[in-house]
């Protein structure tokens, strides 16, 4: 099975394009613009962490883009399938990740934690596993769709009905497929299910609750009806104060207005 | 050099090469060939392999046994029905034409050869960056052109390589070459190299040379951060053996850069261009973070 080519938005390669041509691409705006897109972003990360060129380890956007260089990755970007937008699902996780990337920062600034830019990361790509499903399997996915809102699943126990496994794990080898670090395949992999991650818990705890305040605010389509409940486990790891996750709420709100009109300009 | 026993194709390729400009030395013995090449190296060499046992296939094994003349280019005259059962492992040629020879064919290989070795014939294994004699040659040609040569290396890069281990230390080197070569090239272009170990050179147009050493420092900087856990980060240094051999703290990794103007009126030889930016590289050492110093005498 080819996943090398997962498919990202045309309004994200348009706009890569159009920086490419002014010839003088800077690599923040490029990683503006990349870091916006889930499926991108994994395959930069899988580029710079293959095995031909030497370097291991490499887990944010930026230092990928910047070992990699501009030619690769606008060649890499060109080289992208699209998505075919029949319905506005595609769009729909696309603003999830996004919206889920921008929460995990937050939450890690918030906390003072130690890479916020990989948690950042992790946030953004926690759902490829969705994309992968929907590239693979169109008839499950549609059955998918149909089980969550008749039957009021999650998305992760229709995929386990229809599929024998779920998102999560399909990203944990996608992730693993594409070396991805374990700073980042660990939130992809227990982001439902933060007590079994294992050197990450705190990275993995940041994108679980990024992901139920993003579902929670109504932000872009994850694929479920259902808001699910932060685990304990995610509580006792990042200690939240009452006044620190009121301000999260807050400042979350305000971003997301950002990101729907970053969002907007892409899908221009 | 033209290695064959067929006397007349020996005269024929002879006077078709001349007529292209190349200079031909044709030898019919094989026994003859080892020695004219450690005499006097040729730059490619054509092999006629169609008389089949005369020793041919061992010569160019025992040549590629010698890493000195291992990078000669060789091209085999072979015949039609020989190609397909060829043992190419036993006899390590570049490239094979069938014979009868047709003319613009061995010349269009002949070039497409000297062209590939002279890009790839002494980069680098770790960077797969051009090394020394490129190197040399590269600053040769910019001498008098308003070009400037940076000279590169890490600072506290063995301590880094001992307390890591060398594969760490290969990938930090990996690093800095792969950053130095982007941002040579996104500043619209010029000349990487890689001397050897920590050590890169590269040439760019003068009014880009600050801005290629700015963004060269900007991104290891950001690189080095993925290369330390947090609490050596916080700390700022690590424990190891400094250069005189005692523990010391050792500094997280940065970079120096020397950059000398190619066409200042005192430096006259490409070698006095190293020498002043590897003076310049060192007085950036003292700085304990990442820096480059411009060379700016004049006259």
């Amino acid at each position: 099975m080819d996943t090398r080519t997962l498919p990202t938005l045309p309004g994200v390669i348009l706009k890569l394009n159009e920086l490419s041509e002014s010839n003088r691409a800077s690599v923040q705006e490029m990683a503006r613009i990349v870091t916006s897109d889930q499926a991108l972003s994994a395959r930069i990360l899988r580029l710079a962490n293959s095995p031909s060129y030497g370097f291991y380890r490499v887990s944010t956007i930026s230092n990928a883009m910047i070992l990699l260089g501009v030619n690769v990755v606008k060649s890499l970007a060109l080289s992208s399938s699209f998505f075919e937008i029949m319905e506005n699902d595609s769009v729909g996780l696309w603003e999830h990740s996004l919206g889920v990337g921008a929460a995990a920062n937050l939450i890690a600034g918030k906390l003072k934690l130690p890479e916020s830019e990989e948690i950042a990361t992790a946030g953004l790509l926690h759902d490829i596993g969705k994309v992968v499903i929907s590239l693979k399997c169109r008839d499950a996915e549609s059955r998918i769709r149909s089980a969550v809102r008749e039957k009021q699943l999650f998305s992760r126990e229709a995929e386990q009905e229809m599929l024998d496994t779920d998102h999560a794990e399909v990203g944990a080898w996608l992730a693993k497929c594409w070396f991805l670090p374990d700073k980042l395949s660990e939130p992809i992999a227990f982001h439902h299910d933060v007590s079994r991650a294992m050197n990450h818990r705190v990275k993995t705890a940041v994108v679980h609750l990024a992901d139920v305040l993003i579902k929670a605010s109504g932000f872009g389509n994850g694929g479920d009806c259902l808001v699910p409940l932060i685990q304990q486990e995610a509580w006792d790891l990042l200690r939240l104060t009452d006044q620190q996750l009121a301000e999260l709420v807050d400042e979350l709100e305000d971003k997301l207005i950002e990101v729907k009109c970053f969002s907007q300009e892409m899908q221009a | 050099m033209l290695v064959t026993t067929d006397a007349s194709l020996a005269t024929h390729a002879q006077v078709r090469l001349l007529s292209k400009g190349y200079l031909v030395v044709c030898i019919t013995r094989s026994d003859e060939v080892l020695n004219t090449v450690y005499d006097d190296p040729p730059d490619m060499m054509v092999v006629d392999l169609s008389t089949g046992n005369d020793g041919s296939a061992e010569m160019i094994a025992s040549l590629r046994g010698d890493s000195f003349f291992s990078a000669i280019p060789i091209i085999g005259l072979v015949k039609p029905c020989d190609a397909g059962a060829f043992e190419w492992e036993n006899c390590p040629l570049d490239d094979f034409i069938q014979l009868p020879l047709d003319y613009n064919e061995l010349f269009c290989r002949i070039s497409l050869a000297l062209f590939r070795i002279k890009r790839i014939f002494d980069n680098n294994p770790l960077t797969r960056l051009p090394g020394n004699t490129s190197i040399q040659r590269a600053i040769e040609e910019s001498m008098g052109k308003p070009l400037a040569v940076c000279y590169l290396d890490i600072n506290c890069f063995k301590p880094y390589n001992d307390v890591y281990g060398f594969g760490r230390g290969d990938e930090v080197i990996r690093m800095l070459g792969r950053i130095i070569f982007n941002a040579v090239r996104e500043s619209g272009g010029g000349f990487c190299g890689h001397v050897g170990g920590d050590d890169f050179v590269a040439i760019v147009p003068m009014e880009r040379a600050e801005v290629v050493c700015q963004t060269v420092i900007a991104y290891f900087d950001r690189i080095v951060l993925d290369l330390f856990d947090e609490e050596t980060k916080a700390r700022g240094y690590y424990n190891g053996i400094n250069r005189k051999g005692a523990m010391d703290q050792i500094p997280l990794l940065s970079v120096s850069i020397g950059v000398v103007p190619t066409d200042s009126p005192h430096l006259r030889h490409a070698a006095k261009v190293a020498e002043v930016a590897a003076d310049l590289k060192a007085q950036a050492k003292d700085s304990k973070k990442s820096c480059y110093i411009m060379d700016r005498r004049r006259g």
